[in-house]
């Protein structure tokens, strides 16, 4: 029988990160959030964490909930505030005590893919003239001004999907999509959390988004199924 | 008496009055994001979203990143704070996005695109203005902008700076003038503010057959062809089409430089697999850049294998992994990008070489090509494509790196029949749709 990658509960999934663990978000709000992995992590009450998501407001409860028990230091993100926001977030970054990493989005996503995909670096034309350039490697190949961008790995990703099926292939539901299949691959260990699990080779192998090769481990969501 | 503002409905209506039928356009947030919205159906423009959108399709965030670097996106429209008579743009004001580096949304938008349309109103709730001659705050793109729609006017940018065109009913130049920052140029004709969309349709990309759909392919083209070994995923009838028109001194990129014929993976009795064999043999090929460019047996040498040994054409050997990487960095505005595969070995002789994480890596540049030719199960006549098995191979990944992709498919279907949840390449990486003929088969 084949090891199953699924777990008995969201807080058995992430028992094993660690303090100072880099931790790659797929989402942090609604359908798009593995709200119960992170909530269950900020059970763990641990310190030190960097977080890694596309923003951290409009409803990201659990990813508030994980700042404000102290767990986090460091958060990047391309949109780390909210419009005009005095959130748990800002309020910890005005004290000293959370430091921010600007990151724009598209180069986020390619750092992370790099990760995934064993590239040590690319050269983006992104961000020339501006102040997220600063302080890189410029270099113009074939005319074109680009900035030199690093892989950015994770010790852990927590994700949202859809289905699974036992061995970790993934499917998601629109625009879940996004940044969840963006971030499975670039870490060591990635943990889903679904709605539903089903049996190995009862997703049509033509519409499985991410193959369970990046998936290692599977929880339930806790909340009610969505689509 | 004062002078009434455009609302910001009608600021979105008047920056959707730049989009072309068919086009691609990104929008970001705030006034730009009702854009979207005001364009009818029938105009087949796609709206890109950061969220993970590209209109019904969902699309993880690194495709959309890559769809913007890609040069796929024919226009921005962004929300900006400022814009300067260069066309730079500071998206936000540091009250509302504070931190050493503020917010850093707008940044793939503003350098991705072809053209960028930046939407604000023409001055700060406080009454400074936010058309200015140099930004005050730090800048999200760097003279990128070429039109700018406020709630009182339009302007163009070019290299003598801000030229005003056009005027919100009621207002007059001066008006304007009164309350910019900048020094504008005022058109000859300056006319009200238009809010009517561009005339006519997206033009279709069904195409009779294959050689109407290459018939412009020219002598020297970079052409990809897609295929993995066997016959299996490969554009016959598109290079069928491309032997009859005999275009010459081709580049061809592929994984093979045409083994099927020579592998006859179950080719039937007395007939040849149609593969690359058929242009290199009819002298069509100057070059290929191929992982397995050979035939893997010794006794029947392929048509390229011939030609090479005669001195007739040449050859970049290209790791598999590292084609594929390649091509899609061609299509994702990857310019270059580091590689450990080949460090050490006869590919990396002439590459740069770099240590990073005490492992050695060597640059391997993006790849693009004039035309892609690529293969199919079904279109839908916006271009969107599903494969089948393992004939997906490279098509996915060539599909966006060529200026004109053209795919052969076995059937062609209206918008909406294929469940956008199993759209494996959108279709604004297609530009043309072949129906491969009834009774046509890879073998001849």
């Amino acid at each position: 029988m084949a090891f199953s990658k699924l777990y008995d509960s969201a807080a058995a999934a992430v028992a094993d990160i660690h303090d100072g663990a880099t931790v790659l978000l797929g989402g942090v709000s609604g359908a798009n959030a593995p709200t119960a992995l992170v909530s269950a992590l900020a059970d763990r009450n641990l310190r030190d964490l960097t977080c890694v998501c596309d923003s951290t407001y409009y409803g990201a409860e659990a990813l508030h909930r994980l700042v404000a028990a102290g767990c986090v230091s460091r958060i990047v993100s391309p949109a780390p505030f909210g419009p005009g926001s005095e959130d748990i977030v800002q309020n910890l970054w005005r004290s000293g005590d959370l430091t921010v990493e600007v990151v724009p989005w598209g180069t986020l996503a390619e750092r992370m893919r790099s990760a995934g995909a064993g590239i040590g670096g690319v050269f983006l034309p992104v961000g020339i003239g501006t102040r997220f350039a600063e302080g890189k490697e410029i270099r113009v190949i074939n005319g074109v001004e680009c900035v030199f961008e690093t892989p950015l790995r994770g010790d852990f990703a927590l994700i949202r999907a859809l289905r699974a099926d036992s061995v970790g292939n993934l499917v998601y539901a629109g625009a879940q999509r996004g940044w969840n299949s963006a971030v499975v691959s670039a870490a060591r260990v990635a943990i889903a959390e679904v709605d539903q699990v089903v049996e190995a080779g009862s997703i049509d192998p033509e519409r499985v988004i991410t193959p369970g090769i990046f998936v290692n481990r599977i929880a339930r969501a806790s909340s009610a199924p969505i689509g | 008496m004062t002078l009434d503002r455009l609302d910001a409905q009608s600021v979105a209506r008047r920056a959707s009055a730049e989009i072309v039928p068919g086009s691609v356009v990104a929008v970001g947030g705030g006034w730009s994001a009702a854009v979207a919205d005001l364009v009818p159906a029938e105009k087949g423009v796609w709206f890109l979203r950061a969220g993970g959108t590209l209109s019904d399709l969902p699309i993880n965030a690194v495709d959309a990143g890559a769809v913007l670097r890609g040069g796929n996106v024919d226009l921005s429209i962004l929300t900006a704070a400022q814009v300067d008579s260069n066309g730079s743009i500071a998206g936000y004001h540091a009250a509302d996005y504070p931190g050493p580096q503020g917010h850093a949304g707008l940044i793939d938008l503003a350098a991705g695109a072809r053209r960028v349309v930046a939407v604000l109103p023409h001055t700060a709730d406080d009454g400074s203005p936010n058309i200015v001659d140099t930004l005050a705050l730090p800048p999200d793109g760097v003279r990128c902008v070429d039109t700018v729609v406020t709630d009182v006017a339009v302007l163009r940018v070019s290299e003598i700076g801000l030229t005003l065109t056009e005027v919100a009913p009621g207002w007059s130049a001066e008006d304007v003038r009164a309350m910019t920052a900048a020094s504008i140029s005022i058109a000859p004709v300056l006319r009200e503010m238009g809010f009517a969309f561009p005339p006519g349709k997206s033009p279709s990309k069904v195409y009779a057959d294959g050689p109407s759909a290459i018939a412009d392919l020219p002598d020297g083209a970079t052409v990809f062809i897609d295929g993995f070994g066997g016959p299996g995923g490969m554009a016959h009838h598109l290079l069928v089409s491309l032997r009859d028109r005999g275009s010459r001194a081709l580049t061809i990129v592929s994984n093979t430089a045409g083994i099927a014929r020579v592998v006859s993976f179950g080719t039937p009795p007395g007939r040849t697999a149609i593969d690359h064999s058929v242009l290199v043999e009819n002298g069509q090929v100057a070059k290929a850049i191929a992982s397995f460019p050979v035939s893997p047996s010794v006794s029947r040498p392929s048509e390229f294998e011939l030609a090479y040994r005669r001195g007739e054409v040449d050859l970049e050997l290209v790791p598999q992994g590292t084609l594929a990487e390649r091509l899609r960095a061609g299509g994702a505005g990857i310019e270059a990008f580091y590689t450990p595969t080949g460090a050490g070995t006869l590919i990396a002789e002439g590459k740069e070489s770099r240590v990073i994480n005490g492992r050695e890596h060597i640059l391997e540049h993006g790849l693009r090509a004039d035309f892609a030719l690529i293969r199919a199960w079904k279109a839908d006549t916006r271009g969107n494509l599903v494969y089948r098995g393992t004939s997906r191979n490279f098509n996915a990944v060539m599909a966006p790196a060529a200026q004109v992709t053209v795919v052969e498919v076995d059937e062609i279907v209206q918008p909406g029949e294929l469940d956008p949840e199993a759209v494996v390449t959108p279709g604004i990486f297609v530009q043309r749709i072949v129906r491969r003929p009834d009774g046509f088969t890879g073998y001849e």
